[in-house]
């Protein structure tokens, strides 16, 4: 890399190995204080070795750096046992908290019925126009009102005493009007959403007819198609022409699915506007029932907006909520006014809304919606007098939204969708009468068989019969035997088809109450066995990381054997037990519980049997207990969903506290220098966080406090022209900031400057034209092919991964430290100022000028974090690039901060958790929130045109946990920046011939600060952790804690990872490159 | 680094630095009594005012703040020993009395305590208005309160802060360039003075705790409960520096000697 440089510090130390003479070296900037230059003693080891022979110190040498070699492996294991105790701890809370359904990729299919033995159908094969089933009509109008919650349809009733209408009452009469005055046209019901109520889950409910999970494992967990049967995929398949206007959200399940020329999606986002999608669907929908227009579709979905964003903005009791819902009354008069005879017409809601006008959770306002089928046919029956008039209240005779399904695909003569679970609505199959028997026993007869077939699928396909599946079964064995014995001649006879009736209708809801309760029932002993082993991993982590007081290398080795005897036992034991059939479960996922318990007590009594390392792990300074407060405050405030929201928030105040704490402290200090420097980075430090916070990409919640600016508009994930200026500040900016930082120890020589000024800066240049090129595909500024474009940037990009980690790579394992040393014969007197007192006794023949010494660790190790710094931006849309910059800025400016205020010799664990708080503020300032949906997955194709694995998710890990993977490489610079270089003292090195070499106790510092830094995550997951678990059963548990958890837990086990690929394990090239030039 | 005092009893400084003890209550009878009252009186003043404060926080604030300084500048003028005023206000810290304490000497004899206070009092609303109000309201900024919205509210809370924390400082310092270096470095020895202010800022940042969360309620809006925080965080640090903690200093740094290793290993190469 650097032959120049290289060469000459070969060179120059061998001739220095060999001088027979003295050494001056020059006091680095901080000469004046002591602690910081430690210059004299390599020089006495050096004079030392030259005075006893250098054959006795090279075998000396290498010893140690065999010693530091293994104790540094061994290091790397104590951190693996940590990580695998997290992957135990997480997989198992996982495995009982987040239930998975997985998806069937089966589709009915109009050839084929649901009943096993297909010569049974002689019934139902004389199907007019229908598939299983005769159809009822050809066409149909489905109008989504999105939020219309049940009670906005119904007449006020006062439930109280003294209560009074509100605004939203009785302004869309019609629905009940209808139902009530021509109830053979039309029927009025609720229709009870399963949360969560959000439009698109509501919207795959009522397409598939299944129950929503958290993950629906099988389905692509990237888009958001809907890969199940569904009605819209069953109407295609029957060749109808299908038509959609209104929230785009249905383009995004179900792409290609509609009729390009006359499909009119709208933006869904906006929930200031209540008007632009209404009065766009209205536009479009209207001119599509005219007469000449009618032959051109076969079903439209309109999706009005207005009420929903009414709501969301000003609530359900305001003026616009009524105008707004009078607005809808006279499209739904309009609708019935342009209908013709073979056209169903749906209105329905797809959730409620709540007190304030928002929806997401559980409760009853939130799921009450309403549903309204009309027909100028008179078909719809009652088959009680009690059912004559709707229903006041939505918890009476309400139907689950997924009915939906069954009942239209019924009465458009399609087959009911795969996986459905609701039952076909009474009241559109009872005729006009009410008493078509035969009818409802018949379509209650497919809908029950076509369940059934779901459920012996995906038992089969679960590899499993539970048990509990098959208790239903009974249910359908009955109904089955009791309409084989029925009368299957004659007109219905009600006496004998309501009974049997029935029965497929017990079927049908016990299925679904089996399916919810399989969906959605947490295991709760599997989520304790992992937080118990979370927690048992915090615990040791704290004794480890900040109890232990003798030198942690010395105890790794009886830690290792303590916890592979402990796992080893653990496992087998884990494995007969479960052979035995003591435990229910997998013998590698018992062998594996008791593997991480058993490493547990290993570890306990390695640690605990010689109380002698063990101090209490109470932090004796402000310092200490300002981390401590950061990372329990933090913990705690996650039972909370407000706090959850606005992390971002917090993590900003609490580093501005330390930038004020820093300050004050750093006022403290006795050498003007320090003090100088210090309140300088504090300042810096607090602007630099307070600058970043610009950046934002706000979560729902956080709506209408917040403004996104991470990207052009609220709405588009592209970057504003401006901000493609970002990146080429960066570039201008970053090197020189790293390069001044370099230079306030003298260490700007060697490979630093190639590397930052030449390398870093190139690398940066690159990543600006990369997303120079990005901005002009998207806003068509060049007149280039796409193709073209897009080959330019993956080649862009892959030189610029190429540089950072190839290059990178190979520079930081071989370069030298960034040191200058040159050697000047004779005259020292005239650099008399920097004479050190052991140089006196020969004055003036050689003088061994070093430069950069101060910083010889840090500056050396640095490199590192400068490679994942290149490669971590170019991830980075351009406003987080310039985050990132800001990052980079901010981790130098705290470890001058440390430094200043003699933290980093003290390790303390302020260092290391103020990292760690940098990182997750960062994640927010990079586009990400703690949900799923701020995955930025488009950035898999910076580098790449396809998916290829392991690449697309290491580059995705690389955009989301960028922050948090820069921090966790910067860890050991908490302890090795600006650390004055010992060496083992050859008399020290003889009278205690064990394991006090300097190098050992820098890796003991070093494993201090990861563990530190991997305590403040473990603390924060197990938090995330325990409170997910305990609020499972809250109404924000899907929005909020749970996505929150998945955070933590996937952040834990990338900074695990990080940590001890990278962090830890550079440490070891490092650490040999200054050996080789210094000794050990 | 480890020169820090814990307590007043053992100073230990540097040699040629002059130190400036705790500030004692001038030892009248009204002066310890209104000393007392003060804390009490503006924690009323907010109680009484919280209602209008949540209903107009821009318009109570700034109505609000005569009163403050008014009420401040009593508690100083009846209270504090202004800067440069003679020892004799100072009986316990009478054996130091060989040690320069004042920057300002002219104001020493017969002139009455009004009257001494006249150009310290004046000084500390100028700096308090000039200095401590910006960097009052620039933390706050930087602590995340709204940068380009609220801005009105910012700069009232900034003030109220500043004339909580600064008059009494600068009315008993004056501009004595070691004291402000203490008190840049939190490093005051516990007392009226030093306790308000530092108070202020403590309670302050504990009355940011409450605004993210989703109560509704009208009273978390910025900068309502960060100013009560101040005006609780105020009349406790009085109380506090007056009393349980006077003359004690904050420690920031580790203890050395708890890292034994270290110290070991320092034994060693010496």
């Amino acid at each position: 890399m650097v032959p120049e440089t290289s060469r000459g510090s070969e060179s120059r130390s061998s001739s220095l190995n060999g001088l027979p003479n003295t050494a001056l070296p020059p006091q680095p900037s901080e000469s004046s204080d002591p602690q910081k230059a430690p210059v004299p003693k390599p020089m006495s080891a050096m004079q030392t070795r030259s005075g006893r022979g250098s054959n006795r110190q090279d075998s000396s040498d290498e010893r140690l750096e065999r010693e530091f070699k293994a104790k540094h492996l061994g290091s790397l294991g104590v951190l693996g046992w940590i990580l695998f105790i997290h992957v135990v701890g997480i997989f198992f809370f996982t495995k009982g908290f987040l239930l998975t359904r997985m998806v069937l990729e089966n589709k009915s299919s109009c050839q084929v019925l649901p009943f096993e033995d297909s010569s049974k159908l002689s019934a139902v094969s004389k199907n007019d126009g229908g598939c299983w089933h005769r159809k009822s009509f050809d066409k149909a109008i489905v109008i989504i009102i999105d939020a219309l919650r049940y009670d906005f349809t119904v007449p006020f009733a006062p439930t109280a005493e003294g209560e009074s209408a509100q605004l939203f009452h009785d302004n869309i009469p019609i629905l009940y009007e209808t139902a009530v005055n021509t109830p053979e046209n039309a029927f009025l019901l609720p229709f009870i959403a399963d949360p969560p109520t959000t439009t698109l889950q509501r919207l795959k409910g009522l397409t598939t007819g299944t129950l929503p999970t958290f993950v629906d494992a099988g389905s692509n967990f990237a888009g958001t198609a809907i890969d199940e049967d569904n009605l819209v995929a069953q109407l295609r398949a029957a060749g109808k022409n299908l038509v959609h206007l209104g929230d785009d959200t249905w383009h995004s399940l179900f792409p290609n699915y509609f009729d390009a020329n006359l499909t009119r999606p709208f933006d869904s986002f906006n929930v200031w506007d209540l008007h632009t999608v209404d009065n766009g669907v209205n536009d479009h929908l209207f001119p599509l029932l005219r007469s000449e227009n009618v032959t051109k579709w076969d079903v439209i979905f309109g999706h009005y907006l207005g009420v929903d964003h009414a709501g969301h903005r000003y609530g359900p009791n305001h003026p616009a909520m009524g105008a707004k819902l009078r607005q809808m009354d006279q499209v739904v008069r309009d609708l019935i006014a342009a209908l013709d005879d073979k056209t169903l017409l749906v209105v329905m809601g797809d959730h409620g809304m709540d007190a304030k006008g928002d929806h997401g959770g559980e409760s009853s306002d939130e799921v009450d919606a309403a549903l309204w089928m009309y027909s100028k046919k008179s078909i719809f029956g009652r088959t009680s007098p009690e059912a004559a008039i709707p229903p006041k209240t939505a918890r009476e005779r309400f139907v689950p939204q997924i009915d939906l399904v069954p009942t239209l695909s019924l009465l458009l003569g399609l087959p009911i969708p795969f996986n459905n679970l609701g039952s076909p609505i009474e009241e559109a199959f009872s005729g006009r009468h009410g008493n078509d028997w035969k009818n409802l026993v018949d379509v209650n007869r497919l809908a029950s068989a076509q369940i059934k077939r779901y459920q012996h699928e995906y038992a089969v396909t679960r590899g499993a019969g539970d048990g509990q599946e098959f208790q239903s079964l009974e249910l359908w064995e009955a109904a089955e035997s009791a309409w084989q014995k029925s009368p299957k001649s004659g007109k219905s006879n009600a006496a004998a088809m309501r009974p049997i009736y029935g029965s497929y209708r017990e079927y049908q809801r016990e299925t679904l109450n089996i399916c919810r309760g399989l969906w959605a029932k947490f295991h709760v002993p599997s989520m304790i066995q992992g937080v118990g082993i979370l927690f048992a991993g915090v615990f040791l982590l704290v004794l480890y990381a900040r109890g232990v007081r003798s030198d942690r290398t010395a105890l790794t080795k009886p830690l290792l054997l303590s916890v592979a005897a402990g796992s080893g036992s653990g496992a087998l034991f884990g494995a007969a037990l479960a052979f035995g059939g003591v435990f229910d479960m997998p013998v590698t996922e018992s062998s594996a519980l008791l593997a991480a318990t058993g490493s547990i007590v290993g570890a306990s009594w390695a640690m605990i049997v010689k109380p002698q390392h063990l101090a209490l792990p109470l932090p004796n300074s402000l310092w200490g207990w300002l981390a401590v407060i950061f990372t329990v405050s933090q913990s705690f405030g996650f039972a909370s969903n407000s706090y959850t929201i606005w992390e971002d928030e917090i993590l900003l105040f609490f580093l501005c506290t330390f930038g004020v704490i820093g300050g004050i402290s750093s006022m403290r200090q006795k050498t003007t220098s320090d003090r100088v420097l210090g309140v300088y980075h504090s300042i810096l430090f607090v602007i630099l966080g307070r600058i970043a916070s610009f950046s934002r990409l706000c979560r729902e919640e956080q709506m209408p406090f917040c403004r996104s600016t991470y990207y052009a508009s609220a709405t588009s994930s592209t970057s504003a022209p401006w901000q493609l200026v970002i990146p080429f500040l960066v570039t201008l900016i970053l090197p020189a900031v790293v390069k001044s930082f370099y230079a306030g120890s003298k260490s700007y020589e060697g490979v630093a400057t190639l590397w930052i000024g030449v390398g870093f800066r190139l690398g940066l240049f690159l990543t600006s034209v990369f997303w120079m090129l990005e901005g002009a595909d998207d806003g068509e500024w060049i007149p280039i092919s796409k193709g073209m474009l897009k080959s330019t940037r993956v080649f862009l990009a892959q030189l610029v991964l190429g540089l950072a980690f190839g290059a990178g790579t190979t520079a930081f394992i071989y370069s030298k430290p960034c040191v200058s040393i040159s050697v000047t014969q004779g005259n020292a007197d005239s650099e008399g100022r920097s004479k050190s007192p052991s140089s006196a006794q020969q004055p003036g023949r050689t003088t061994v000028t070093i430069l950069g010494f101060a910083n010889i660790y840090g500056t050396r190790f640095f490199l590192l974090v400068v490679n994942f710094a290149l490669g971590i931006i170019l991830m980075q849309k351009p406003m987080g690039q310039g985050a990132m910059g800001l990052l980079l800025w901010q981790i130098l400016s705290l470890l001058e901060i440390l430094d200043t205020n003699a933290l980093v010799l003290g390790n303390s664990a302020i260092g290391p958790v103020v990292l760690a708080l940098l990182g997750s503020f960062y994640y927010f300032k990079t586009g990400h929130q703690a949900v799923l949906s701020s995955i930025q997955w488009e950035t898999a194709f910076i580098p790449l045109s396809t998916v290829k694995y392991p690449w697309s998710p290491i580059i995705v890990i690389l955009n989301t946990f960028g922050p948090q993977i820069l921090t966790a490489i910067a860890v050991p610079l908490t302890v090795l920046w600006k650390r004055p270089l010992q060496l083992n003292d050859q008399s020290r090195a003889q009278a205690s011939t064990t394991s006090r070499a300097p190098a050992s106790k820098i890796l003991s510092d070093i494993v201090q600060a990861a563990c530190t830094y991997i305590l403040y995550f473990a603390t924060i997951n197990l938090a995330t952790t325990m409170w997910a678990g305990h609020l499972r059963r809250h109404l924000m548990l899907y929005r909020i804690f749970s996505p929150r958890f998945m955070m933590g837990a996937a952040v834990l086990g990338v900074v695990d990872i990080v940590l001890i690929l990278f962090s830890v394990g550079g440490i070891r090239w490092s650490m040999l490159s200054v050996g080789e030039i210094f000794g050990w | 680094m480890s020169t820090s005092t814990q307590t007043p009893t053992n100073p230990a400084p540097p040699a040629a630095q002059k130190i400036t003890p705790p500030t004692q209550i001038l030892n009248t009878t009204i002066a310890k009594l209104y000393s007392t009252i003060h804390p009490l009186v503006l924690l009323i003043l907010v109680t009484v005012r919280f209602d209008a404060l949540v209903q107009d926080p821009i318009s109570e604030l700034l109505n609000d703040l005569p009163f403050l300084v008014g009420l401040q500048l009593l508690f100083v003028v009846l209270c504090l020993p202004p800067a440069g005023a003679d020892e004799k206000h100072d009986p316990v810290h009478k054996s130091k009395a060989g040690i320069r304490r004042r920057v300002k000497t002219d104001a020493v004899g017969g002139v009455s305590g009004i009257v001494a206070g006249f150009i310290p009092g004046v000084l500390s609303l100028i700096l308090t208005t000039l200095l401590a109000t910006p960097v009052l309201t620039l933390l706050l900024v930087l602590f995340g309160a709204p940068a380009t919205t609220h801005h009105a509210q910012t700069v009232l809370a900034g003030a109220h802060m500043a004339v909580l924390a600064s008059p009494p400082l600068i009315y008993v310092h004056g501009v004595d360039g070691s004291v402000w270096r203490e008190v840049w470095g939190a490093n005051r020895p516990g007392d009226v003075v030093w306790g308000g202010a530092l108070g202020t800022c403590v309670g302050a940042w504990f009355g940011a705790v409450p605004v993210p969360l989703d109560w509704d309620r009208p009273w978390q809006a910025f900068p309502i409960t960060v100013l009560v925080g101040a005006y609780i965080g105020y009349a406790v640090g009085v109380w506090l520096g007056g009393s349980v903690l006077f003359g004690r200093r904050l420690k920031i740094e580790e203890d050395e000697d708890l890292d034994l290793d270290s110290e070991v290993e320092g034994k060693k190469t010496e």
